[in-house]
Protein backbone atom coordinates (compact mmCIF):
# COMPACT_ATOMS: atom_id res chain seq x y z
CA UNK A 1 0.00 0.00 0.00
CA UNK A 2 2.96 2.34 1.18
CA UNK A 3 4.96 1.46 -2.05
CA UNK A 4 1.94 2.67 -4.54
CA UNK A 5 1.53 6.23 -2.74
CA UNK A 6 5.46 6.41 -2.87
CA UNK A 7 5.58 6.19 -6.82
CA UNK A 8 2.23 8.91 -7.64
CA UNK A 9 2.99 12.48 -8.32
CA UNK A 10 0.72 15.78 -7.93
CA UNK A 11 -1.38 16.69 -5.30
CA UNK A 12 -4.98 14.57 -6.05
CA UNK A 13 -3.12 11.11 -5.20
CA UNK A 14 -2.17 12.35 -1.32
CA UNK A 15 -5.60 11.97 -0.26
CA UNK A 16 -5.69 8.40 -0.75
CA UNK A 17 -2.30 7.75 0.45
CA UNK A 18 -2.62 9.94 3.76
CA UNK A 19 -6.11 8.11 4.36
CA UNK A 20 -4.46 4.23 3.60
CA UNK A 21 -1.54 5.44 5.77
CA UNK A 22 -3.85 6.47 8.57
CA UNK A 23 -5.71 3.08 8.21
CA UNK A 24 -2.40 0.74 8.39
CA UNK A 25 -1.71 3.27 11.67
CA UNK A 26 -5.21 2.72 12.69
CA UNK A 27 -5.05 -1.56 11.65
CA UNK A 28 -1.12 -1.44 13.93
CA UNK A 29 -3.45 0.06 17.19
CA UNK A 30 -5.73 -2.31 16.90
CA UNK A 31 -3.83 -4.93 16.30
CA UNK A 32 -1.75 -4.38 19.61
CA UNK A 33 -5.09 -3.40 21.31
CA UNK A 34 -6.94 -6.27 20.71
CA UNK A 35 -4.04 -9.16 20.75
CA UNK A 36 -3.08 -7.51 24.45
CA UNK A 37 -6.73 -7.94 25.53
CA UNK A 38 -6.97 -11.22 24.57
CA UNK A 39 -4.01 -12.45 26.06
CA UNK A 40 -4.74 -11.17 29.68
CA UNK A 41 -7.58 -13.64 30.53
CA UNK A 42 -5.38 -16.72 29.02
CA UNK A 43 -2.63 -15.68 31.80
CA UNK A 44 -4.37 -15.21 35.03
CA UNK A 45 -6.37 -18.49 35.89
CA UNK A 46 -2.60 -20.02 35.48
CA UNK A 47 -0.95 -18.09 38.03
CA UNK A 48 -3.20 -19.33 41.13
CA UNK A 49 -2.51 -22.75 39.81
CA UNK A 50 1.09 -21.99 39.72
CA UNK A 51 0.96 -20.41 43.14
CA UNK A 52 -1.02 -23.23 44.66
CA UNK A 53 1.53 -26.11 42.78
CA UNK A 54 4.30 -24.61 44.36
CA UNK A 55 2.55 -24.55 47.82
CA UNK A 56 2.03 -28.02 47.30
CA UNK A 57 5.02 -28.92 46.72
CA UNK A 58 7.23 -26.77 49.10
CA UNK A 59 5.12 -28.18 51.74
CA UNK A 60 5.15 -31.29 50.76
CA UNK A 61 8.48 -31.88 49.70
CA UNK A 62 9.67 -30.19 52.61
CA UNK A 63 8.39 -32.45 55.39
CA UNK A 64 9.07 -35.28 53.48
CA UNK A 65 12.65 -35.30 52.49
CA UNK A 66 14.88 -32.36 53.88
CA UNK A 67 17.16 -33.21 50.40
CA UNK A 68 14.52 -31.58 48.25
CA UNK A 69 13.86 -28.39 49.85
CA UNK A 70 17.17 -27.02 48.34
CA UNK A 71 15.90 -28.01 44.45
CA UNK A 72 12.90 -26.54 45.40
CA UNK A 73 14.03 -23.47 46.30
CA UNK A 74 16.06 -23.37 43.52
CA UNK A 75 13.83 -24.74 40.56
CA UNK A 76 10.32 -26.13 41.32
CA UNK A 77 10.44 -27.32 37.61
CA UNK A 78 14.14 -29.07 37.81
CA UNK A 79 13.79 -33.48 38.44
CA UNK A 80 16.93 -34.51 40.70
CA UNK A 81 15.04 -36.30 43.25
CA UNK A 82 14.92 -39.64 41.80
CA UNK A 83 12.17 -41.20 40.90
CA UNK A 84 9.53 -38.15 41.73
CA UNK A 85 9.09 -36.73 37.93
CA UNK A 86 7.61 -33.89 37.37
CA UNK A 87 3.98 -35.21 37.00
CA UNK A 88 4.17 -36.59 40.85
CA UNK A 89 5.00 -33.68 41.98
CA UNK A 90 2.14 -32.09 41.00
CA UNK A 91 0.10 -35.32 42.35
CA UNK A 92 -1.27 -34.95 45.80
CA UNK A 93 -1.01 -37.72 47.08
CA UNK A 94 2.09 -39.22 46.03
CA UNK A 95 3.63 -36.36 47.82
CA UNK A 96 1.16 -37.24 50.91
CA UNK A 97 2.64 -40.52 50.30
CA UNK A 98 6.42 -39.91 50.63
CA UNK A 99 5.54 -38.13 54.27
CA UNK A 100 4.01 -41.54 55.73
CA UNK A 101 7.15 -43.37 54.42
CA UNK A 102 9.29 -40.53 55.73
CA UNK A 103 7.07 -40.81 58.92
CA UNK A 104 7.29 -44.55 58.92
CA UNK A 105 10.52 -44.86 58.20
CA UNK A 106 9.85 -46.87 55.08
CA UNK A 107 12.17 -47.33 52.28
CA UNK A 108 11.06 -47.54 48.60
CA UNK A 109 12.44 -50.19 46.37
CA UNK A 110 11.29 -50.11 43.29
CA UNK A 111 7.49 -50.26 42.98
CA UNK A 112 7.23 -51.12 46.87
CA UNK A 113 7.90 -49.70 50.45
CA UNK A 114 9.54 -51.92 52.76
CA UNK A 115 8.54 -51.27 56.22
CA UNK A 116 10.18 -52.30 59.14
CA UNK A 117 8.18 -52.37 62.30
CA UNK A 118 10.35 -54.18 65.43
CA UNK A 119 11.65 -57.29 63.82
CA UNK A 120 9.08 -57.27 61.51
CA UNK A 121 9.88 -56.69 58.15
CA UNK A 122 6.71 -55.79 55.05
CA UNK A 123 6.88 -55.57 51.84
CA UNK A 124 4.30 -53.01 51.14
CA UNK A 125 3.08 -52.47 46.89
CA UNK A 126 -0.05 -52.19 45.13
CA UNK A 127 -2.62 -54.29 46.64
CA UNK A 128 -0.74 -56.59 48.13
CA UNK A 129 1.40 -57.06 51.52
CA UNK A 130 4.14 -59.43 52.02
CA UNK A 131 5.42 -60.69 55.36
CA UNK A 132 8.97 -62.11 55.71
CA UNK A 133 8.95 -65.01 57.99
CA UNK A 134 12.67 -63.57 58.83
CA UNK A 135 13.78 -60.14 58.46
CA UNK A 136 17.16 -61.61 59.09
CA UNK A 137 17.02 -64.25 56.45
CA UNK A 138 14.40 -63.51 53.21
CA UNK A 139 15.25 -67.03 52.18
CA UNK A 140 12.99 -68.37 55.02
CA UNK A 141 10.24 -67.36 53.23
CA UNK A 142 7.27 -64.68 53.40
CA UNK A 143 3.40 -64.74 54.07
CA UNK A 144 1.35 -62.26 51.80
CA UNK A 145 -2.25 -61.27 51.78
CA UNK A 146 -4.11 -58.75 49.24
CA UNK A 147 -5.60 -55.25 51.05
CA UNK A 148 -7.55 -52.27 49.97
CA UNK A 149 -9.18 -49.86 51.92
CA UNK A 150 -13.10 -49.74 52.31
CA UNK A 151 -13.02 -46.51 51.18
CA UNK A 152 -13.43 -46.52 47.42
CA UNK A 153 -12.07 -44.27 44.76
CA UNK A 154 -8.97 -43.36 46.58
CA UNK A 155 -5.76 -42.87 44.90
CA UNK A 156 -3.01 -46.20 45.12
CA UNK A 157 -0.55 -44.46 46.82
CA UNK A 158 -2.88 -43.28 49.87
CA UNK A 159 -3.88 -46.72 49.12
CA UNK A 160 -0.28 -47.46 50.27
CA UNK A 161 0.35 -44.71 52.78
CA UNK A 162 -3.03 -46.16 54.51
CA UNK A 163 -1.64 -49.68 55.14
CA UNK A 164 2.18 -48.39 56.02
CA UNK A 165 0.79 -45.87 58.68
CA UNK A 166 -1.59 -48.56 60.31
CA UNK A 167 1.15 -51.31 59.99
CA UNK A 168 3.88 -49.10 61.52
CA UNK A 169 1.36 -48.23 64.49
CA UNK A 170 0.19 -52.47 65.02
CA UNK A 171 2.08 -55.07 63.02
CA UNK A 172 -0.58 -57.66 64.07
CA UNK A 173 -2.96 -55.79 61.69
CA UNK A 174 -1.23 -57.72 59.01
CA UNK A 175 -2.70 -61.40 60.58
CA UNK A 176 -6.69 -60.09 60.75
CA UNK A 177 -6.55 -58.82 56.97
CA UNK A 178 -5.01 -62.12 55.60
CA UNK A 179 -8.13 -64.02 58.40
CA UNK A 180 -10.69 -62.00 57.96
CA UNK A 181 -11.33 -62.55 54.84
CA UNK A 182 -13.02 -58.97 52.71
CA UNK A 183 -13.84 -57.70 56.16
CA UNK A 184 -12.86 -54.20 57.23
CA UNK A 185 -10.51 -53.38 59.93
CA UNK A 186 -10.17 -50.64 61.64
CA UNK A 187 -6.58 -49.16 62.89
CA UNK A 188 -7.34 -50.19 66.19
CA UNK A 189 -8.24 -53.64 64.91
CA UNK A 190 -11.75 -53.61 65.67
CA UNK A 191 -14.07 -54.64 62.64
CA UNK A 192 -16.23 -52.31 61.08
CA UNK A 193 -19.58 -52.75 59.01
CA UNK A 194 -21.51 -49.84 57.75
CA UNK A 195 -24.90 -50.79 60.25
CA UNK A 196 -22.13 -49.59 63.29
CA UNK B 1 -1.72 -21.33 62.35
CA UNK B 2 -4.58 -23.34 61.47
CA UNK B 3 -5.16 -26.95 62.74
CA UNK B 4 -6.86 -29.57 60.16
CA UNK B 5 -8.36 -32.57 60.50
CA UNK B 6 -7.83 -34.66 56.98
CA UNK B 7 -8.85 -37.79 54.69
CA UNK B 8 -7.61 -39.49 52.00
CA UNK B 9 -9.93 -39.00 48.92
CA UNK B 10 -10.48 -39.65 44.99
CA UNK B 11 -8.45 -36.43 44.72
CA UNK B 12 -5.44 -36.96 47.05
CA UNK B 13 -6.12 -35.30 50.77
CA UNK B 14 -8.97 -33.45 51.38
CA UNK B 15 -9.76 -31.46 54.22
CA UNK B 16 -12.96 -32.26 56.38
CA UNK B 17 -11.87 -29.96 59.19
CA UNK B 18 -10.04 -26.52 59.41
CA UNK B 19 -10.24 -24.65 63.25
CA UNK B 20 -7.80 -22.25 65.87
CA UNK B 21 -6.59 -24.63 68.32
CA UNK B 22 -6.07 -22.22 70.64
CA UNK B 23 -9.37 -20.89 70.45
CA UNK B 24 -11.36 -24.34 69.30
CA UNK B 25 -14.15 -26.37 71.40
CA UNK B 26 -12.21 -29.57 71.09
CA UNK B 27 -14.73 -31.33 72.51
CA UNK B 28 -16.92 -30.20 69.65
CA UNK B 29 -13.97 -31.53 67.77
CA UNK B 30 -13.48 -35.06 69.18
CA UNK B 31 -17.34 -35.41 68.53
CA UNK B 32 -17.03 -34.64 64.98
CA UNK B 33 -14.40 -37.02 64.89
CA UNK B 34 -16.39 -39.61 66.74
CA UNK B 35 -18.54 -38.98 64.24
CA UNK B 36 -17.01 -39.50 60.78
CA UNK B 37 -15.51 -42.70 62.67
CA UNK B 38 -18.72 -44.29 63.12
CA UNK B 39 -19.74 -43.30 59.48
CA UNK B 40 -16.64 -44.39 57.48
CA UNK B 41 -14.32 -46.68 60.33
CA UNK B 42 -11.62 -43.71 59.74
CA UNK B 43 -9.57 -43.43 62.50
CA UNK B 44 -7.46 -40.21 63.68
CA UNK B 45 -3.40 -40.56 63.27
CA UNK B 46 -1.11 -37.71 64.16
CA UNK B 47 0.50 -36.72 61.00
CA UNK B 48 3.74 -35.18 63.33
CA UNK B 49 4.50 -38.37 64.51
CA UNK B 50 2.67 -40.74 62.21
CA UNK B 51 0.69 -42.13 65.66
CA UNK B 52 -2.75 -43.56 65.69
CA UNK B 53 -4.12 -40.97 68.71
CA UNK B 54 -7.68 -42.01 70.34
CA UNK B 55 -8.59 -37.87 71.40
CA UNK B 56 -7.06 -34.49 69.19
CA UNK B 57 -5.91 -31.86 71.50
CA UNK B 58 -4.75 -28.66 70.67
CA UNK B 59 -1.12 -29.98 70.26
CA UNK B 60 -2.17 -31.14 66.86
CA UNK B 61 -2.07 -29.17 63.99
CA UNK B 62 -2.71 -32.03 61.12
CA UNK B 63 -4.59 -34.92 62.02
CA UNK B 64 -5.24 -37.88 58.83
CA UNK B 65 -8.83 -39.59 59.19
CA UNK B 66 -6.92 -43.42 58.01
CA UNK B 67 -9.95 -45.89 56.84
CA UNK B 68 -10.45 -49.23 57.43
CA UNK B 69 -8.81 -51.73 54.94
CA UNK B 70 -9.88 -55.08 54.04
CA UNK B 71 -8.11 -58.06 53.19
CA UNK B 72 -8.08 -61.97 52.33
Amino acid sequence: MLAVVHFRHGGIPMAPAILSVIAFLALVVWRFVFAGMHRWPLVRPIAPWQHRRNDILQEGLHISDPGDVAVVAGNVFENSSGSLDPIDRRDPAIVFLRRVVALTGATEMGEEYVLNVGATRFHVRNGYIRRLRDAADPKRGYEETCFYPVHNGMPKAEEIATALLQLANNPALFDKWALKNGQAVKADGQLFSRAE
Amino acid sequence: MNAKILTFSSDGDKTLLEYDPATADMEEVNEMIAEYEAQTGAQPFDMATGERIEKVTRDQNEVLMVHPIAGG
